[in-house]
């Protein structure tokens, strides 16, 4: 927790009503041995599950052996993984697919600011500063002001310098600056593109082990290794709510318009409509490469949305409203009287 | 031997069960939820084992094998395979959310101690 250490003397003074005492030295806990007997009694439970199932030396299942059999001839493809995920299964991933954008839409509602913002990380500090030249905080909310520019500084977030190389060893300012220092940034310039290609590589050429979900997992670690190494203001023209989410949401159309296609030319949800290439050709697998390639823009665009939506949470502490309309202070000032209801 | 990967899952999701039902830290339940994800993971890629055999992959199989053979040989599982694989990307969704309404608790409450999380404010 950020604030747990308040920042200065003062501030310790100042905030000790409000801010949450520091944790206990010793974990509280709940029931310890109601806890250790259920997890013993689960644990024996499943032990005793697990020793009677098949083990290395059973035959594969039938269905295994099917998802083996129909993937060559059926769909020209050499990796019964893909077949499974985007063919024979097709449909489980369909409704996967969902779940994770349900889950994303889920993380962006509960993360979203009170206010509409074009990007996700910053934005509220730089708002904060513009409001308080125009409308200087009243004196019972100054404090709490200060306080919070101090921990704002504290993170790094706000005034830091764009990047670390110019400041002088032994201040705080590498860990304020945007980004980080020549050598990092150096290594991700050049890594990022190799891995970018290995990425669209691994759902580009899905007729070997790969497919769109590594991919995608890969491309968000592009997008956060950008991040952490540059910085949020390098990326922001591309990282944010306004150009991913229509991205993510395409993804996701592509998706149903494959199934619903195979609907209407073959007759059944998800089934191939496409000419079959050569097998070890990119476009050997039919639609499973269309659905290996939604996946991709669908995951990446998706845990995308999802990091930064939490990432860029801020602090919205929850007594800046009430106490605001209680003792009338500017908006976003009041929380110096938390702790006294 | 697989059958120690089983009792390995089976263990681990005790241990996430013990730290989902005893810590009161927000942050550790859902670290014990992911604990209990994970040990499906392990069990379900360890379901899919068989003994000496190679990846389901008809690419180049090791040996003499041509694909169509190895179509009716010793592979692992791919079906277990690709419910790992969607284990996973369902594990990821669902911690995103637990942590996006931890987050919002702690802004809210002020702690991140499950058991002070009870009141009804405002």
């Amino acid at each position: 927790m950020p604030n747990a250490e308040p920042s200065t003397p003062a501030a310790a003074t100042r905030d000790a009503g409000s801010r949450p005492r520091p944790l206990e030295d010793h974990e509280p806990s709940h029931r310890r041995p109601l806890g250790l007997v259920l997890a013993a009694g689960a644990a024996l439970l499943l032990g005793a599950a697990v020793w009677a199932i098949p083990r290395e030396h059973a035959p594969l299942p039938a269905v295994a052996h099917e998802a083996l059999r129909v993937a060559l001839p059926t769909w020209h493809i050499l990796e019964p993984v893909n077949e499974v995920v985007y063919g024979t299964r097709g449909f489980d991933t369909f409704g996967e697919t969902f779940l994770l954008l349900a889950a994303v839409v889920g993380v962006v509602v509960i993360t979203r600011g009170r206010e509409a913002r074009r990007g996700y990380i910053g934005e509220e500090e730089a708002g904060a500063r513009e409001r308080r030249q125009d409308d200087p905080p009243s004196r019972s909310g100054r404090a709490a002001t200060e306080a919070k520019e101090g921990e704002a500084e504290e993170e790094g977030r706000g005034r830091g310098p764009a990047t670390p190389d110019a400041e002088p060893l032994g201040t705080p300012a590498p860990e304020r600056a945007e980004g980080m220092t020549v050598v990092v940034r150096g290594a991700v310039r050049v890594i990022s593109p190799v891995l970018a290609v290995a990425g669209l590589y691994l759902a580009a050429w899905g007729y070997s082990p790969g497919g769109g979900f590594p991919a995608g997992a890969v491309i968000v670690g592009v997008v956060l290794l950008a991040y952490v190494s540059l910085g949020y203001k390098r990326i922001e023209r591309v990282v944010r709510p306004g150009i991913i989410e229509p991205i993510e949401l395409a993804g996701a159309t592509a998706i149903v318009a494959l199934g619903v296609f195979g609907l209407v030319f073959k007759g059944s949800f998800s089934a191939n409509f496409l000419p079959l290439g050569q097998p070890e050709t990119i476009p050997s697998g039919g639609i499973l490469q269309l659905f290996s390639g939604s996946e991709l823009i669908e995951v990446a665009t998706g845990l995308t949305i999802a990091i930064f939506g939490l990432l860029g949470m801020g602090h919205e502490w929850s007594d800046d409203t009430d106490e605001a309309q209680g003792e009338g202070a500017g908006e976003g000032d009041g929380d110096g009287t938390g702790g006294s209801r | 031997m697989i059958v120690v990967n089983y009792l390995a899952a089976a263990a681990l999701f005790a241990t996430g069960l013990y730290a989902v039902l005893t810590k009161r830290n927000l942050i550790k339940i859902v670290m014990g939820l992911s604990l209990m994800e994970g040990s499906t993971y392990l069990f379900l890629i360890s379901l899919a084992y068989r003994a000496k055999s190679t990846a389901p992959v008809l690419l180049s199989p090791p040996g003499h094998l041509g694909p169509r053979a190895l179509a009716h040989g010793n592979v692992a599982d791919p079906v277990l395979q690709n419910f790992c694989l969607t284990a996973i990307v369902i594990g990821v969704a669902v911690t995103g959310v637990f942590l996006a309404v931890t987050v919002r608790i702690v802004q809210h409450y002020k702690t991140l101690d499950a058991d002070r999380v009870r009141d009804l404010r405002g």
